[in-house]
């Protein structure tokens, strides 16, 4: 299961309400496969992926109202996981059948959440503490 | 969750910026390789997860807990982690079964004996349990080592270069032990190396770090293999054939055919990328490119093919000389005509600026199609 421990919080409610989602679509399809149900997993990924997306959408605007400096670079660090998107579902499309697509699709489903999304998002948390510091001062 | 969660970690010695807010996450039972050039930081960041560097910036979380951020220094002993380095660290003065369980001091004799053993026999080499270091090969003097470090059950396990010290036809074969262990413990392990190679067999996830420990790319091997991001990570793993050229409607024209690249501007400088086993040879062929072979180097499985492009060929590539790999049963006849056209899955194109310097990411020749 994929626990959102203190380590990864962000500490900001909406994002960290989107990473939380996207956990919990994680869950499901970990559980699907589980359960010997894998012909759910690509309509579940594909609304994993869809989550994701909107996610960074709403990221990047966020960052962008705030004035975060390193925006365009997150923006790219995005553009770049479309390629993982694009393997999560072919795994997905694959998992009913294949072993070896449902052990890949679980394990890329976690690094994916868990090291590209929600661990490179924490660059940008102490840049939204202390802005939140200065507008409390 | 459990496994090792380093965020945003920073650190210096001196004026070297060695790691530049690097950050990584390993679930338990994955393997992740730290692959980079000498000075990346890689081991850096490992001692600092081992606790054997005080950590400046930053925050290293172990199963939930944290181990090292501004305000707390964990010492390595209370980590829950395992430690193998290259030259395995053995204790000469004591025995095989007395080094493996030198760790398990909380444990009754009994208790450690019985876990030092089961170790040893999950590494097939009980029956050295009463040598000495000195007696065993490079290769059993490894599989010690990773015993001592798992029998205490860690919660996660650090391997600096731990194949280093082992002749080729050794390691294959320990490398593939290794893994089985490793995955069988269940245990979140980081291994740090500089061969490409290495990686590709024991990873779940590769992290390329470039200068000051910058994650230059995180993936599956496949994808950092097929998809590099950076010129560099596409470079790491072996030689290439490097083209220049200029997107025209959509696509950019090497000797070896078109790749579309349609994603880039018109009139958009780029470089080309192309693993050796990208370039398809043939004989009498009617498409590709004509081409002399220069050499052949038979490496086991695979030929690498030195080829000429032929001096009709046009402008700048006249004469360009290109590495081939191909089965070894191909042999070229020199009577014959030899082409050499593209597999776009190999060829990768990045942007370059006015001054000839990489200039953002890049992309895989094969993602938007080989040009017709």
């Amino acid at each position: 299961m994929v626990e959102l421990t203190s380590s990864f919080k962000l500490e900001f409610e909406v994002l960290d309400k989107d990473h939380q989602n996207l956990a919990d679509i994680v869950d499901q399809i970990v559980s699907v496969i589980d359960n010997g149900e894998a012909e759910k997993c690509p309509d579940l990924v594909k609304g994993f992926v869809q989550s994701a997306k909107a996610h960074f959408a709403r990221e990047e605007a966020l960052l962008i109202k705030a004035g975060y400096p390193n925006v365009e670079k997150h923006k790219g660090h995005h553009k770049g996981l479309s390629t993982k998107m694009d393997h999560l579902i072919e795994f997905a499309n694959m998992a009913g059948e294949n072993e070896m697509a449902r052990d890949s699709l679980r394990k890329e489903l976690v690094f994916f959440l868990m090291d590209d999304v929600i661990t490179t998002d924490m660059e940008f948390k102490n840049f939204i503490e202390d802005k939140a510091k200065t507008e409390d001062s | 969750m459990k496994g090792l969660h380093a965020v945003g970690v920073y650190h210096v010695y001196g004026d070297n910026k060695v790691l530049d807010n690097a950050s990584l996450m390993i679930p338990a039972g994955e393997v992740v390789c730290l692959l980079g050039p000498s000075g990346s930081g890689k081991t850096t960041l490992l001692r600092l997860a081992a606790g054997l560097e005080r950590l400046q910036r930053g925050r290293i979380v172990i199963d939930d807990e944290i181990v090292a951020d501004k305000n707390t220094h964990v010492p390595p002993e209370h980590r829950g982690i395992g430690l193998m380095f290259q030259d395995y660290a053995l204790f000469p003065h004591l025995n095989i079964i007395d080094n493996v369980t030198f760790g398990l001091f909380d444990q009754s004799k009994d208790k450690a004996n019985h876990r030092a053993m089961d170790m040893l026999e999950q590494l097939g080499m009980t029956k050295h349990a009463e040598s000495h270091p000195h007696m065993l090969s490079g290769g059993q003097q490894q599989r010690v080592a990773l015993a001592r470090a798992l029998a205490p059950k860690p919660k996660v396990l650090l391997l600096d270069e731990p194949f280093s010290g082992l002749d080729t036809n050794l390691r294959g074969q320990i490398r593939e032990d290794t893994l089985s262990v490793l995955k069988a413990s269940g245990v979140a392990t980081i291994m740090v190396t500089h061969d490409p190679e290495e990686a590709m067999f024991m990873a779940d996830r590769i992290k390329i770090l470039g200068d000051n420990g910058k994650i230059l790319q995180a993936g599956r091997p496949h994808e950092i293999y097929y998809h590099p991001r950076h010129e560099f990570v596409a470079k790491l793993f072996g030689m290439m054939n490097r083209f220049e050229g200029v997107v025209e409607d959509g696509s950019v024209e090497i000797p070896l055919g078109l790749i579309r690249a349609d994603s880039l501007g018109e009139g958009r400088k780029v470089e080309v990328l192309v693993r050796p086993e990208g370039v398809i040879l043939e004989i009498d062929g009617k498409a590709g490119t004509p081409v002399d072979v220069v050499s052949t180097h038979l490496l086991g499985h695979d030929n690498l093919v030195r080829v000429r492009l032929k001096n009709d060929t046009a402008g700048e590539f006249q004469g360009k000389e290109l590495y081939v790999r191909v089965h070894h049963t191909f042999e070229p006849e020199l009577s014959k005509q030899i082409t050499a056209g593209l597999d776009p899955e190999y060829a990768f194109v990045f942007p370059l600026d006015e001054h000839g310097s990489i200039a953002g990411d890049g992309f895989t020749g094969s993602q938007s199609q080989a040009a017709e």
